[in-house]
């Protein structure tokens, strides 16, 4: 007994003061004004003020379009990995570890370099004259949805590497041998299969989308109106700082999110039986 | 014939471009970092190393990378001692517990850092608790995932049961037989997963910074500020930064590979 209890404590430690009573505190906060008193005002405000809906919109949108660019691409990327050599495979997988690893304030800076109102990307379109070029501004709605892709696509392709890589090519040449054709394979074999992990896949590339804080606001700055910015403005100790109300719109993320993530485990199994 | 040919070049394309558009920023950030001015043209003015001179003389630089790195230790030690024990156990003699660990693979997605530094915020921010330790807990909790997914293909295969409890019948204490019989046989995973650890601690951002209000200065809120006061400086940062990552993505598969090859022989 007293083995098991010197296993179980520092890992029961870390876990209770680094992760669980901090967000059993955020839950309870979340129905606690600023005076500590109970009440639903931080939930009414979030879903009665437009500016709330607005981030909620935001943040739903745009992990929505991103985790499709990203999906879309992945595919395609994960499925031309399987097609090369195995050492270039390899090499190729270092390289989306890498990129995927290298989101946040970098990924901001570099794409500030080439797209930014001093880059590479506006002398060029000014030169050459190219207007959509000229316009597009990495600091919008349209440049932040660039801006995911970059970790979006490396790290889909790192989900969806490993099933695409189980296809084997001789099932394709069988399927040949007995007459079906090349669309006809794809529809009726290959997507049943790989069907559970592109659920799975896109589902983890929106939730990623959507905890997004540091690129966001590494390119925005708090300008932008999305979940994770108006947190973090309202726990920034600035002056319009309100926790509590940042408790109850981080309870209702996380909330969504696991139902989210759970579910789409659940349909992944039912489907993998 | 056709579709044959196909096959070849399409996959070539479709990772070239695919490639070229992830590397084309960093691309851009070296060409940046090694350029005297490069504003509003599309090639830079001239090409000189002075900027990584005058990030290395900045009196910020170490001792930011300094605390990135006492940042990252410690929470690789506080993993390797809190969590590693357990996973041993749930592996090796409590599959229930097993059963249950599986569900921390939803916990960065449902709560990710701007979620979770609210709750620390609200719990721990106008109580005098000593806020560093507080932080390396949290993200050692956050890394527990990737380390737990890491080792746990390491505990299958071999019988670690009767091989540590060989070890102790033979005289052995659990820790000597821990250390003498299970680690030498998990160390790939264990690599692995304290790699990842390390560098997710090493990058560690959004809560670093809220929760410690900007007070500890790591790499990554040394180089935000950088970012918007000396732009050259910055893209020598972000180059040394993506240095560090290629060389961890690159031991982590020089391990893989090589655990690969071996259950192959």
């Amino acid at each position: 007994m007293g083995s098991k209890v010197k296993l179980f404590f520092p890992f029961s430690l870390v876990m209770l003061i680094g992760l669980i009573l901090p967000v059993i505190v955020m839950v309870i906060a979340g129905f606690q004004g600023m005076d500590g008193g109970f009440t639903l005002s931080n939930y009414t405000t979030i879903f009665g003020q437009n500016y709330y809906r607005m981030a909620i919109f935001n943040s739903l949108w745009i992990s929505l379009i991103a985790g499709i660019i990203g999906l879309v691409i992945s595919i395609l990327g994960a499925w031309a990995i399987t097609r090369l050599a195995e050492r270039t495979q390899n090499i190729l997988i270092i390289l989306f570890n890498l990129a995927a690893s290298f989101a946040g304030i970098p990924l901001a800076f570099s794409l500030i370099i080439v797209f930014g109102n001093a880059g590479i990307a506006k002398a060029l379109a000014h030169t050459l004259h190219i207007g959509f070029l000229g316009n597009f501004s990495i600091y919008s709605l349209q440049g932040l949805i660039l801006a995911y892709t970059f970790f979006e696509v490396p790290l889909g392709i790192l989900f969806l590497y490993a099933p695409m890589k189980e296809i084997k090519k001789e099932w394709f040449e069988a399927a040949l041998v007995l007459g079906a054709n090349r669309s006809f394979f794809i529809k009726t074999i290959i997507l049943p299969i790989l069907l559970p992990n592109i659920i799975e896949t896109f589902i983890i590339l929106f939730a990623n989308a959507m905890g997004t804080y540091e690129t966001m606001y590494a390119l925005t700055g708090n300008n932008f109106i999305s979940i994770p910015i108006v947190i973090g403005s309202l726990i920034d100790g600035s002056l319009n700082a309100n926790v509590p109300l940042a408790c109850a719109l981080a309870t209702i993320f996380a909330a969504v999110m696991a139902i989210l993530v759970l579910a789409g485990n659940r349909i992944i199994n039912r489907k993998r039986k | 014939m056709k579709a044959h040919s196909v096959d070849k070049w399409l996959p070539r394309l479709i990772i070239i471009l695919i490639a070229i558009f992830l590397l084309g920023p960093i691309v851009a950030t070296f060409i940046y970092s090694i350029s005297t001015v490069w504003v509003k043209t599309i090639l830079p003015s001239g090409l000189t190393f002075k900027w990584y001179g005058v990030l290395t003389a900045d009196p910020d630089f170490i001792p930011s990378t300094l605390r990135s790195l006492i940042l990252a230790v410690a929470v690789v030690l506080v993993t390797m001692l809190a969590f590693l024990p357990v996973i041993f156990y749930a592996n090796v003699y409590n599959p229930n517990l097993k059963e249950k660990l599986r569900y921390l693979s939803i916990l960065p997605y449902s709560i990710p850092g701007i979620v979770l530094v609210t709750g620390l915020v609200q719990l721990y921010g106008s109580i005098p608790v000593p806020k560093l330790l507080i932080l390396i807990l949290t993200i050692s909790a956050i890394c527990l995932p990737a380390f737990y997914q890491s080792l746990n293909n390491a505990f299958m295969g071999d019988d670690f049961r009767g091989m540590f409890e060989q070890a102790q019948l033979l005289g052995d204490s659990k820790l000597g037989a821990f250390i003498r019989v299970v680690l030498p046989n998990i160390r790939a995973g264990l690599m692995v997963g304290l790699l990842l650890t390390f560098a997710t601690a090493f990058t560690e951002y959004v809560i670093t910074n809220i929760f410690l209000t900007g007070q500890y200065e790591t790499l990554k809120i040394y180089m935000y500020r950088l970012m918007n006061t000396n732009g050259n400086a910055a893209s020598v940062l972000t180059i040394i930064f993506f240095i560090f990552l290629g060389i961890i993505a690159f031991i982590l598969i020089k391990i893989v590979s090589s655990q690969k090859r071996s259950t192959k022989e």
